[in-house]
């Protein structure tokens, strides 16, 4: 038993020679590398946090946003990052609920995050904007700035302002604006509309939307429903409601289910009436509605048809489809933040957010349908907005059909645009 | 387990909870603050379900409600009225309370299904009106507030809220514990057990349960309150049935014949939601799978079966067990390997990036990578791997499962041969 | 008088769906005492597994094999989940069949994706049964509607004119008695649960190809499913048609209803005292159809939980 033993602690005493000596080599050679190296110092790269609905419900349109917004930065990695490194990204998933971003919002601010950017959901979009904001008051000199790029309620540039929060998409009286001014001038909106919404923040919007853009396209709204979200499974009585109303065109915000339901039971009902939408894009909405969607309208940020091939092409090489839905806003929204970064120089030390945000207001994209820039009031971005309707044969085919969208119009962003918010007031720094 | 011993591991716990967080990062601090209002709700509401035997499935309603009276207070306090932002929770509490004594006046009028129904009808009509309520509950966007500063503590960092998080979830806890030792909590687990027998000894019942859900919706009422104080903002997803049924989760996970059951659950899933949820786009499912498992094998939960091994500590032959256990436990950890593996590779394979890369590839099946290697669908290696971790490790698990139920049967014999020659229980 | 007609057909259409499904889960409870909370599941399963199924073997094809493996899987269920934790009480049952439901939700997400699927109607259904007041009324409507009244028939002729039927009408009122009689009671229990599963999956397969077939359509119909089967009566097959079509009917007439309680206040001279109040006094009941039938649930347990048809236990 001894002997083992005795052997054991000569085998230890060796291993731990050896180990020693080996420690000494490396702390040697570490100390070396470190003199040689001192000059090259390690710099600051700009963190960039994605929280983002990536399971749950709006799992769909999170993945998009997501994907968009890897491709814009990915194309400023390719040209050198910023401040000496590529900017990182990192993804957290609020799994479609507010907590749950709440909670990963408090993540990113541990991992140091400089930018956090989202876009499904403006409930969650309320979120992250008062807690950016809140942050930010508590931590003056590590401040944190929100892109929103999809989120589309009035109150985030309204009451909910604050200068870390930049809206890189459209709003509702944008969408309605563009939608009623270019079916109105290709004849296709009549003078009877009819307005059928979600009955919350959105689907409010655009009611009043709707209702403020009358006057000035020549129509009148001859009825107005707001229903459940979400929850409605039939949507044949509101098909009969819209067939007493006897509207020329019916405007809707409805996502989903509430708008395939909405444009199926009015298909089958063999209704007779325009849809003026702002979400048919959605992935699976025309393989879904089918032939019923011909002939129908959508007011967007982007759209293929009404951009270059070029952007197109290179989206496709990159990510493996050609840009649908919410990937072209977000990729812009990337893309101007790179317009943003190119004039800073930080020399590669710490990332002082205030700086971006500044350089962002005065940054102007040129995306293939326009120039888009920051209205510094309220951090709205000035954008054109395309108006497209739905054909047989389409240039960019959807969801495996052979229908898609063809731009009719591109709303120039002076005319799109809407004005600032009384609600809004914002403290700007120093 | 004597008193001495779970005392010491109380104060160890205790001990931990208090000096370790200043040296985790925020986001683990956050986790933990989470862990702690979760592990609060869920024994809330164990002891409506377990110790009253009242299943609700619809405890967001006063989870919700304490949020958003807290939140009400917070933007009162904003306004400048003159109480301390750490009394906060106190709100959560009277708003749970009266909305338990209001609700649990009406469903404690059934049982069974009956109740559980009622109660998630109440919770969904909280979830249908809030958003229409905007005063009350601000609507779609719900309601935010800012925690004011109370006597030198800004309650600016996670760290703060934290304290102040876990000193209310002590506090309440201690309440809850204290709860069970009282004559009433002796009388809530005898409703569980034989309600009519305690109309007989001359109770009135329906009060009694009404007082029980009343106090159960109070300490959730305080839950919500702390999420509210640690969110600074609720709005009414909180009243979703996903929120009610997460407690039913964490409880029953954890065991609820035990006090602290629900906290083992509440723990173990907020933990692997913060571990996995950002590496797996599929953890929901894990977590239903996980679910299901434990009601189907370990119906009392971890706790459950933690107590079962302490409390038989000295009967069972440790020795003996040791072996299958350690068998089991490598068993387990290949059929996860081999789920994970097949519902990654699934996730993966009809997954909309697969799709584009099959696309490209022209109808072919390329190669994905998954776990840091790169399989091909078409190669029966892809296939085999998954299908042997889980074949093998079934095969462990049940060896394991005979040995463990050999090792009983011996040990009872024992026991019946000793009992034999001594004629008494040995 | 268009309105009243049309609506009163898409009730009755909307309500023979909700009797379609709602038909298994309160036969199931009714003889088992357990309240499925994956019988929507099973409705989804249907719709998913007709989606999949259309392309290799065509849509009549998809809708007859589907809720027989919908049925197969119920049975499944029964024998091998159910069953093992049915010692433990009926609240584990409850969470099982809730966990299960989870389960079968990612599934279907990680099978077939988040969002809609396009499961159609084939073009050669796609035409007007007839036309009401100028509006087409779609065809494959009407056969809902006949699938659904067809099911309810052959159900009730099986369970009263049947040998199978009294034998299952035993089971349900005493098991045990039945099962001293010589019957294979916890066969004739797995046979009726995935009875009820299929029937589920039928309705599915058939309704998923005119409403959108998504992940979330279990959520979205099993609390409706819910409302109707206690409304109509835990256990009672006419109650659930009762039942389903008083629910269909509210929510296709409700949707046309601009009033609220203000309206109502304002008939004793109270509407602007309502109107400025605001909140729930002026919210109008197109607006929150969706949401009175949960109010019809609460009153119908608290009042008579027997609900319209069942019995009272």
């Amino acid at each position: 038993m001894r002997g083992r033993n005795k052997d054991r602690e000569r085998r230890d005493i060796r291993k731990t020679r050896r180990k020693s000596l080996k420690h000494i080599l490396k702390t040697t050679a570490a100390a070396a590398a470190l003199v040689v190296a001192a000059p090259a110092v390690h710099a600051e790269p700009l963190k960039i946090g994605i929280i983002e609905s990536l399971s749950g419900a709006q799992t769909s349109t999170g993945r998009l946003f997501a994907a968009g917004v890897k491709f814009g930065i990915d194309q400023i990695n390719a040209e050198g990052g910023f401040n000496g490194e590529p900017i990182e990204v990192v993804e957290y998933d609020n799994a479609g609920g507010a907590t749950e971003a709440a909670d990963k919002f408090r993540q990113a601010a541990a991992d140091g995050v400089n930018i956090v950017i989202q876009g499904a959901s403006s409930a969650i979009a309320g979120q992250i904007t008062e807690d950016v904001r809140k942050h930010n008051i508590r931590n003056p000199g590590n401040e944190i700035l929100f892109m929103n790029i999809g989120a589309e309620a009035m109150e985030l540039t309204g009451e909910k302002c604050h200068f870390y929060h930049f809206r890189f998409t459209t709003t509702a009286p944008m969408r309605v604006n563009a939608l009623t001014n270019a079916m109105g001038q290709a004849g296709e909106l009549g003078t009877k509309v009819m307005s059928m919404n979600q009955n919350y923040s959105w689907g409010q919007d655009m009611q009043a939307a709707i209702a403020a853009a009358a006057e000035n396209n020549n129509y009148q709204v001859v009825d107005e429903v707001l229903h459940d979200v979400n929850k409605i499974q039939d949507f044949a009585p509101f098909v009969a409601r819209i067939k007493s109303a006897e509207p020329d065109t019916v405007i809707t915000g409805n996502w989903s289910n509430d708008l395939l339901l909405l444009m199926k039971a009015s298909g089958d009902a063999g209704l007779d009436v325009r849809f003026g939408t702002a979400f048919l894009d959605q992935p699976g909405n025309l393989a879904n509605a089918g032939a019923t969607a011909l002939g129908h309208y959508i007011a967007n940020n982007y759209d293929n048809s009404a951009g270059s091939e070029e952007f197109a092409e290179e989206y496709k090489s990159a990510i493996g489809h050609y840009p649908r839905f919410v990937e072209p806003q977000a990729a812009f929204a990337a893309g101007m933040l790179g317009e943003a970064l190119a004039g800073l120089d930080f020399g590669g030390g710490e990332v002082n957010v205030t700086d971006i945000a500044l350089a962002l207001e005065n940054a102007a994209y040129e995306s293939p349908i326009g120039t888009i820039s920051v209205r510094a009031e309220d951090h709205q971005t000035i954008r054109p907005v395309v108006v497209s309707k739905v054909v047989e044969n389409a240039t960019y085919p959807a969801d495996d059909t052979e229908m898609g969208f063809q731009s009719v119009a591109v709303v120039p962003a002076e005319q799109a645009i809407y004005p600032v918010q009384e609600s809004c007031s914002m403290e700007r720094p120093g | 387990m004597s008193v001495k011993a779970k005392l010491i591991l109380g104060t160890a716990v205790l001990l931990g909870l208090i000096i370790m967080p200043p040296f985790l990062d925020a986001g683990w601090q956050n986790a933990l603050n989470t862990m702690l209002i979760a592990s609060l709700f869920a024994l809330s509401f164990n002891l409506l379900a377990g110790q009253a035997g009242l299943l609700s499935f619809g405890h967001a309603a006063y989870f919700g409600i304490g949020a958003f009276a807290a939140l009400h207070l917070m933007q009162a306090i904003e306004d400048g009225l003159p109480i301390a932002t750490p009394l906060l929770p106190l709100a959560g509490a009277l708003a749970g309370l009266i909305a338990g004594v209001c609700a649990g006046w009406f469903a404690t009028m059934r049982s069974g299904v009956y109740f559980a129904l009622v109660t998630l009808a109440i919770a969904e009509l909280f979830h249908s009106f809030a958003p229409h309520l905007k005063n009350l509950f601000g609507g779609e966007s719900g309601i935010s507030g800012m925690r004011m500063p109370w006597a030198g503590f800004n309650f600016g960092t996670v760290l703060e809220v934290y304290y102040l998080t876990l000193a209310w979830v002590i506090v309440c806890t201690a309440l809850l514990w204290a709860y069970t030792r009282t004559p009433f909590g002796r009388l809530t687990l005898a409703l569980r057990d034989n309600e009519q027998r305690v109309l007989f000894m001359g109770y009135d019942a329906h009060i009694a349960k009404t007082v029980i859900f009343a106090v159960s919706a109070m300490f959730s009422g305080v839950a919500g309150a702390l999420q509210a104080m640690s969110n600074e903002t609720a709005n009414y997803a909180l009243f979703a049935s996903h929120v009610s049924a997460q407690v039913v989760l964490y409880t029953y996970v954890g065991g609820a014949t035990l006090f602290f059951g629900p906290v083992f659950g509440a723990v173990a899933f907020t933990l692997f939601a913060f571990l996995v949820s950002d590496l797996t786009r599929s953890w929901l499912f894990y977590q239903g799978l996980i679910f299901v498992l434990v009601m189907l094998y370990a119906p009392n939960g971890i706790g459950g079966a933690i107590a079962y091994h302490v409390r038989h500590w000295r009967e069972l032959n440790w020795s003996r067990l040791a072996q299958p256990y350690g068998i089991a436990l490598i068993g387990g950890m290949l059929v996860t390997a081999g789920v994970v593996f097949v519902t990654e590779t699934v996730s993966i394979l009809f997954g909309l990036e697969y799709e584009n890369l099959r696309g490209n590839a022209e109808g072919g099946f390329p190669e994905f990578a998954l776990l840091g290697g790169t399989w091909s669908p078409t190669s029966p290696i892809t296939w085999a791997l998954p299908a042997s971790l889980l074949i093998g490790g079934i095969w462990l698990i049940r060896k394991a499962i005979k040995q463990i139920n050999d090792t009983q049967d011996d040990n009872r014999e024992l026991d019946d041969s000793v009992t034999d020659k001594e004629g008494v229980q040995a | 008088m268009e309105f009243l007609i049309i609506s009163t057909l898409n009730g009755v259409i909307y309500g023979l769906l909700l009797f379609m499904v709602s038909a298994g889960l309160t036969l199931i409870f009714g003889m088992m005492g357990i309240l499925n909370f994956a019988h929507a599941s099973f409705y989804m399963l249907g719709a998913y597994l007709a989606y999949a199924l259309s392309p290799i073997i065509g849509f009549w094809g998809g809708i007859l094999v589907a809720p027989l493996l919908v049925g197969l899987f119920g049975m499944l269920t029964e024998r091998y989940l159910l069953r093992r934790v049915h010692a433990h009480g009926h609240a584990h049952e409850l969470l099982l069949t809730f966990g299960l439901a989870l389960i079968i939700a990612e599934v279907v997400k990680l099978f077939f994706g988040d969002f809609p699927v396009a499961y159609q109607i084939p073009d050669d259904l796609r035409f007007a049964a007839f036309s009401v007041f100028g509006t087409d009324y779609p065809f494959y409507r009407v056969f809902i509607g006949t699938v659904a009244v067809a099911m309810f028939v052959v159900l009730w002729l099986l369970l009263s004119r049947t040998r199978v039927g009294i034998v299952v009408r035993a089971a349900e009122r005493l098991p045990e008695i039945a099962e001293a009689l010589g019957h294979n009671i916890p066969v004739v229990f797995m046979c009726v649960f995935g009875a009820g599963a299929a029937l589920a999956g039928l309705a599915g397969a058939v309704a998923g190809a005119f409403y959108p077939t998504n992940p979330n359509m279990a959520a979205e119909l099993g609390v409706i499913v819910f409302v109707v089967v206690v409304v109509g009566g835990l256990g009672s097959l006419k109650g659930s048609l009762l039942a389903s079509l008083l629910i269909g009917l509210f929510s296709s007439f409700a949707v046309g209803i601009d009033l609220s309680l203000a309206n109502l206040l304002g008939l004793i001279g109270l509407g602007d005292w309502a109107r400025s109040v605001g909140g729930l006094l002026t919210t109008e009941v197109s607006s929150i159809s969706g949401t009175i039938p949960f109010a019809l649930m609460l009153l119908v347990l608290l009042v008579r939980p027997a609900g319209l048809m069942g019995e009272r236990n």
